[in-house]
């Protein structure tokens, strides 16, 4: 095995191995799917805000937008900024690895996470709720990779940028939240006042969970929302590449 | 042979802060180089810049007849190095390290054969955060040795570890040599500097005050060493024109002859030559602690007499 290969797969028997980072990405998303599931189930069709969706498949699409924003906003960063803390990285650069070797292997970690909680979430939707499968599967897969690979880029740079891990919990947590709730994901964007719903529309969850959820439900892709978030890519992505070299 | 490691006009800058002035030194092939000096003298900067880990301001770096500066990839391979305040994931088992960090590399030693040589054996399965500091030190030696380093870097790697530990890690230090590596050490213990390392460098506020043997930085203060006898012959204006011998004082039968370098023999025979043959003879050496605080700046309170030798 490579080096990269053997490193990026040390990395996901880490991930494994650490509680914080496995209940927030895998049980977080899936206990908040059931609570919301249940809470919404409407008596008679139509309940305000799903448009002509049903409250399981609203949820579902909109979950595997959490399940980025919470690997991205908070495991990966975290990880990251642990990693420098603590001179872990320091350790992997005097034995020749170059920074983005070990922060590339944690991304690819990451994106494997995101997927494995995505495909667990839609199973369980499935099983226990019968929920909707995608309309439109290639958009949606778009959808997915361009959110995941922002949202990393995202992580990364959150990472490199915050003083240690501890800050970079708290950091991760005020964007995860705010997110969380006003992106779609938790009171649906149709009954939002018209000030949250702008705050809304400047979030890049609200992109993601709006490039999933429309091609999943069968409504147009909104094509402005994966530019803006290729745009917020690219600019974590230079930023982070001239960050790492002075790490 | 040229030397392994030559330094030349080393300065580090961090914004206007000059944390490495003028340094330059050079390193044989075999030896054991200690760097000494307080805390934040600038140790660990200089040897960071040696290692390539962080860009000098100014000045040149040959390593192993490379320049360390400009082609430091060429280098990374054959050096190993073992880094002040670094760590591994708390999660990683020791087995995992040292594979994970010899699929780095290309040829040196089986893993499990310094697994087996550092005493990890029975620690291959735990974790990185259950080892005891001792255990992790000889974790970090043995991930330093991985891809058979010509040269190896060792920055304060006895710091926290009880006494035993850290005579455990002399000799894994030794052993190191002895298989043909040539070892820097950055310390700012004295007995460590003094029991290790052939030569030392002495670092103050960014600057080498000192190069040498531990026993010529001794030899050489200006603290002196004092040769003391006892002897009832009145006249020892001879012994004031021995050219190592700076001083000679007496108080009844007791004489104390103040000097530098070899005052010790050249004082001996003198003294045979003139039909005295004192059975007190003795020599008072500061001690290498004496030396280095007169040389850093803080021992204007060391006791003057320094200890017996």
């Amino acid at each position: 095995m490579g080096a990269f290969a053997k490193l990026t797969w040390v990395e996901l028997k880490l991930f494994t191995r650490e509680p914080f980072a496995v209940i927030f990405t895998f049980a977080f998303p899936l206990i908040v799917l059931i609570v919301l599931i249940n809470s919404f189930q409407p008596e008679e069709g139509g309940f305000g805000g799903f448009g002509e969706a049903d409250p399981q498949d609203y949820y579902l699409a909109s979950y595997v937008g959490v399940v980025i924003a919470a690997v991205g906003l908070i495991a990966l960063p975290v990880h990251i900024a642990t990693y420098r803390d603590r001179g872990i990285l320091r350790r992997f650069r005097a034995s020749s690895l170059a920074a983005w070797t070990i922060v590339g292997a944690q991304a690819i970690v990451g994106l494997l996470m995101v997927i494995a909680s995505s495909i667990a979430l839609i199973v369980f939707a499935r099983v226990f709720y019968d929920a909707a499968m995608p309309e439109s599967p290639g958009l949606v897969l778009i959808g997915f990779l361009v959110g995941t690979l922002t949202f990393l880029s995202v992580g990364v740079l959150l990472g490199i940028v915050t003083r240690n891990a501890r800050g970079a919990q708290a950091v991760g947590m005020m964007l995860f939240f705010p997110m969380f709730l006003m992106s779609g994901a938790g009171p649906p964007r149709d009954i939002m006042s018209s000030g949250m719903r702008s705050v809304s529309d400047v979030l890049p969850l609200t992109w993601v969970v709006s490039s999933l959820q429309n091609p999943w439900l069968g409504e147009d892709m909104e094509w402005s929302n994966l530019i803006l978030l290729g745009g917020l890519l690219a600019v974590c992505v230079v930023l982070s590449m001239r960050l790492l070299r002075r790490v | 042979m040229p030397p392994v490691i030559e330094v030349e006009h080393l300065q580090k800058r961090y914004g206007s802060f000059k944390a490495v002035k003028d340094v330059s030194f050079s390193v044989e092939q075999g030896e054991i180089f200690g760097i000494l000096g307080p805390n934040g003298a600038g140790k660990t900067s200089t040897v960071e810049c040696v290692q390539g880990l962080r860009e000098p301001s100014s000045g040149s770096i040959r390593m192993l007849g490379i320049d360390a500066i400009g082609q430091r990839s060429q280098l990374r391979g054959r050096i190993g190095s073992q880094l002040q305040e670094s760590a591994l994931p708390d999660r990683m088992k020791v087995w995992e390290a040292l594979d994970l960090f010899a699929s780095f590399t290309t040829g040196g030693p089986d893993w499990k054969v310094l697994l087996e040589q550092w005493g990890l054996t029975e620690k291959a399965k735990t974790s990185f955060a259950d080892l005891s500091g001792g255990q992790q030190q000889r974790l970090f030696i043995a991930l330093a040795l991985v891809n058979e380093p010509e040269v190896v870097f060792l920055d304060e790697l006895t710091q926290g570890l009880d006494p035993g530990a850290r005579r455990v890690a002399w000799d894994l230090i030794r052993e190191i040599r002895a298989r043909g590596a040539t070892v820097v050490i950055v310390t700012h213990y004295m007995d460590e500097a003094e029991q290790l390392c052939d030569r030392l460098a002495v670092v103050s506020g960014g600057e080498i005050v000192a190069t040498g043997r531990p026993q010529e930085l001794i030899a050489n203060s200006e603290r002196g060493i004092k040769v003391r006898f006892s002897t009832q012959q009145q006249d020892l204006t001879w012994l004031e024109s021995i050219d190592a011998v700076s001083a000679v004082s007496r108080h009844g039968d007791a004489v104390e002859v103040t000097g530098s370098g070899p005052v010790l023999a050249l004082t001996a025979s003198a003294l045979v030559a003139h039909g005295i043959v004192p059975a007190d003879l003795r020599a008072l050496q500061p001690s290498l602690e004496d030396v280095y605080l007169d040389m850093i700046g803080s021992g204007e309170e060391a006791d003057a007499n320094g200890r017996v030798r």
